[in-house]
């Protein structure tokens, strides 16, 4: 009876579109244990050497990196938000949407610009020297190390916590703020005793998001010469090819994951408040006198830091050696890292899709097959690139009879060597990024359409080309730039995965920088930056004709 | 002969949940209009849903026209079992006209045919003139009446109807309801349609139920109303 019911709903959900969702699952799940089965194979004697003398200080570095940037980008952001949302000073509407722009900047660009205009030869040092005849220590500017990271992490990745602790503050705190102000609280006293308690879980969300970014960096890591679990994984790959002792430092991270995991649950959750639905706007309080030009400065100085400083050397450099960079091999560049965005994101979205309507179903099978498909965005990319590189490899030497029969030869690597492994790896990590946008269609539409179509006699996968598409539309375009523009500016998994002699602009840069040819690097900077921009542009203008 | 035969039907939205429909039966012959009653929340849409196949029984069955669509061990999609249904806000698509719209369920009549059902359709609704407007473009009563020609359109085994009238004013609903009615007898359309108002169950249902008093619940016992006819 029971069993009888099972398989006719087993019968009556089976279907090609829970076929691709599954196929998909598994792509996505497949390097995550690989990884973690990394850890029952037997060590070798890399990994007893790496675990005796360099893992403790590995995980000590990430750690500490982690905390650092976490405590500074909170400061800085939930204070920028806080003054954003509710105070009104000149300059304020711009800088509500200016103060996002250093997001546009990645941060292993951010880092080559910082160092080398506070170099010895750089712009800073060389004025003081030349107009001002002073010679400053130079160990002041250097930005290396732990401090030259965190301060890079800090100033360009604050957004993420002033973004969505903003966005709360101006939307769901409105009651609780105005009556703070109308008991008669000190500014300062309404901030430590109302905002701060409250907007707690955004502002955690937010540092989760950097948290995220710092441990899954190697850009910027590496080039200022931190050793952290991440740069591990790249040096024990490049430098020895042991894959092994590379995955084994992967689950290393992993478990470090895993515990910022349950710290978000228990941070969150420690106190939940029951905010009123009826959520009105904040209105901005304004800033008179001293206090009016204080925040303008505060605010102003975060923006030329973050941002226009840094874009405004970049634009320099473009200029000294833009005669010698921009040819034909920049713009092979600049169509492979196109091409190979485009195919990625096609396919993030046509399976996210799939996912995405599956799970419209709402049962407790579908739940868990959405979080797969999103698990990506939470594992940093050097795990997934190592995952990604340990299975083509196994599935090369999987293949290798098959190989031998068509005539490629004796054991070549013929998957792993290709463009499918990057495309995988981009696959897997920024699937959350189109799915996530083309689930808010599906909410925004809800179900009553497709419905509707299914009782006039048409079938769920002709509804899907005729009613849903057609009305998620908007969403897929979002989908498809936010999509697009995560993988052009993605570092660490384009190092490791690509094959030999394919570069996108971010490898190059990279590979720029690394060479100390700094100058060079700025146009394929600049055009990363350019294109996030534009990007985020496009997005507001859509989402303006949409809410017409 | 009945066209819809719903046996021992019981359903609910989460096993920790009691069930929102318990044991229900119900047999509704050709060219009938049942009404149905009962409190919000009381189960009314659910039971619309289960009979189109949008939701799925923990156990009993429901056969259309002679064919059973849901039981223990068969189910059969939403799309193969020739229900029509007429949403609460009507649900037309907005990115289609009125006469795609209605088109929309035409797909497996031969395409000469097609044309002409659309003008039959509009003809009975009387909506001839407006087949090139979006949904967005008509008023709440007009929609109504053109999710009533979409869903009639593919010819039916049985309508559906959930509180066709809810989004209309008393006075536009009255000479609507009047309207609607007619439409239906002259199909001889069989009809189910859930409502909160007992003068539509008066004005022209065969007979009525009421969902969800704990009397009726497991057993109905259809109270016949005299036909106004
Ligand atoms: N998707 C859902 N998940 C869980 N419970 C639901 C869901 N939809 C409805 N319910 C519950 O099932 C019960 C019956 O809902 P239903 O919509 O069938 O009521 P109804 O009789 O149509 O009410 P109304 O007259 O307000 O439209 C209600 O108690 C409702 O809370
Ligand atoms: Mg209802």
């Amino acid at each position: 009876m029971k069993t009888q019911l099972i398989r006719r709903n087993m019968k009556k959900e089976f279907n090609g579109w829970w076929i691709i969702s599954l196929v998909g699952a598994v792509v996505i799940l497949l390097p995550i244990l690989f990884i973690f089965s990394s850890i029952f194979q037997e060590a070798n004697e890399n990994w007893l050497h790496i675990r005796q003398y360099l893992l403790k200080n590995y995980v000590a570095n990430t750690i500490i990196l982690v905390v650092l940037t976490g405590i500074f980008t909170a400061l800085l952001g939930v204070t920028l938000a806080w003054i954003i949302a509710a105070y009104d000073f000149p300059l304020k509407r711009f800088f509500r949407w200016g103060l996002l722009l250093p997001l546009s900047i990645p941060t292993f660009i951010a880092a080559y610009t910082y160092r080398t205009m506070l170099g010895y030869t750089g712009v800073v040092q060389s004025t003081l020297r030349n107009q001002f005849d002073y010679q400053i220590n130079s160990e002041w500017l250097r930005v290396s190390g732990i401090s030259g990271a965190v301060f890079i992490f800090t100033l360009f990745l604050f957004p993420y916590v002033y973004l969505i602790t903003r966005a709360f503050l101006e939307s769901q705190s409105t009651a609780y703020i105005e009556n703070a102000r109308l008991l008669g609280r000190k500014p300062l006293a309404v901030f430590y005793k109302v905002v701060l308690p409250l907007s707690r879980p955004a502002i955690v969300g937010g540092i989760i998001l950097v948290i995220y970014e710092v441990l899954g960096d190697y850009g910027v890591t590496s080039y200022l010469g931190i050793h952290t679990i991440s740069t591990a994984i790249f040096q024990t790959w490049f430098g020895m090819y042991d894959v092994n002792s590379a995955m084994r430092l992967a689950a290393w991270l992993m478990v470090i994951i895993v515990g910022i995991f349950f710290l978000e649950r228990l941070l969150r959750q420690g106190r939940r408040y029951h905010l009123s639905s009826k959520s009105r706007p904040l209105v901005p309080v304004k800033l008179k006198g001293i206090a009016g030009i204080a925040a303008f400065v505060y605010c102003g100085i975060v923006f030329l830091l973050g941002f226009l400083i840094p874009f405004i050397q970049l634009l320099f450099w473009a200029k000294m050696t833009f005669v010698k960079v921009w040819d034909s091999t920049f713009i092979t560049l600049v169509y492979q890292t196109v091409f190979v965005a485009v195919i990625s994101t096609i396919m993030i979205l046509v399976i996210s899709v799939v996912v995405a309507n599956v799970s419209r179903s709402h049962s407790s099978f579908s739940f868990i097959l959405s979080k797969i498909v999103t698990s990506g965005y939470s594992i940093p990319g050097p795990i997934i690139a190592i995952g990604v590189l340990a299975i083509f490899i196994s599935l090369d030497h999987w293949l290798a009879p098959v190989y031998s029969k068509l005539g490629l030869g004796e054991a070549p690597l013929i998957l792993s060597l290709s463009l499918i492994m990057l495309i995988v790896g981009y696959f897997i990590r920024f699937m959350a990024t189109g799915f996530n946008a083309i689930e808010v269609g599906f909410e925004k539409t809800g179900k009553k359409y497709s419905e509707a179509s299914r009782m006039l006699g048409i079938g769920m996968t002709k509804t899907f080309f005729k009613v849903d598409l057609p009305l998620i539309k908007g969403s897929l375009i979002s989908g498809f730039i936010l999509t697009f523009v995560e993988i052009c500016k993605e570092l660490p998994l384009a190092l490791l995965l690509r094959p030999f002699n394919f570069e996108t602009l971010a490898t190059k840069t990279y590979q720029y920088a690394n060479d100390e040819q700094i100058y060079e690097a700025s146009i394929s900077s600049l055009l990363i930056i350019v294109i996030s921009i534009l990007s985020v542009v496009i997005l507001q203008m859509i989402g303006k004709k949409v809410k017409k | 002969m009945s066209i819809v035969d719903i046996e021992g039907l019981t359903f609910s939205f989460s096993r920790k949940e009691a069930p929102v429909i318990k044991d229900f039966s119900l047999s509704v012959g050709k060219g009938e209009l049942v009404g149905i009653l009962g409190q919000s929340g009381s189960g009314k849409s659910t039971l619309l849903r289960l009979i189109s196949g949008l939701e799925t029984p923990l156990s009993g069955t429901i056969s259309i026209a002679g064919t059973t669509v849901v039981s223990n061990h068969v189910f059969i999609q939403p799309e193969n079992r020739g229900v029509g249904m007429v949403f609460q806000d009507y649900a037309l698509f907005p990115h289609m006209t009125v006469k795609e719209n209605i088109l929309f369920g035409l797909s497996k009549m031969p395409r000469k045919d097609r044309k002409q059902r659309v003008d039959e359709m509009l003809e009975l609704v009387q909506m001839e003139k407006f087949e090139k407007r979006f949904p967005h473009e008509l008023s709440g009563g007009q929609q109504q009446r053109i999710a009533l020609a979409r869903a009639l359109a593919p010819k039916p085994k049985v309508l559906l109807m959930d509180e066709p009238f809810s989004n209309l004013d008393a006075d536009l609903k009255e000479s609507i309801r009047e309207e609607l009615f007619n439409i239906l007898r002259k199909a001889d359309m069989t009809c189910i349609m859930v409502t909160h108002d007992r003068n539509d169950v008066e004005a022209a249902c065969d007979y009525s139920i009421v969902m969800g008093q704990a009397d009726v619940k497991n057993h109905i016992s259809p109270k016949k109303f005299q036909s106004i006819k």
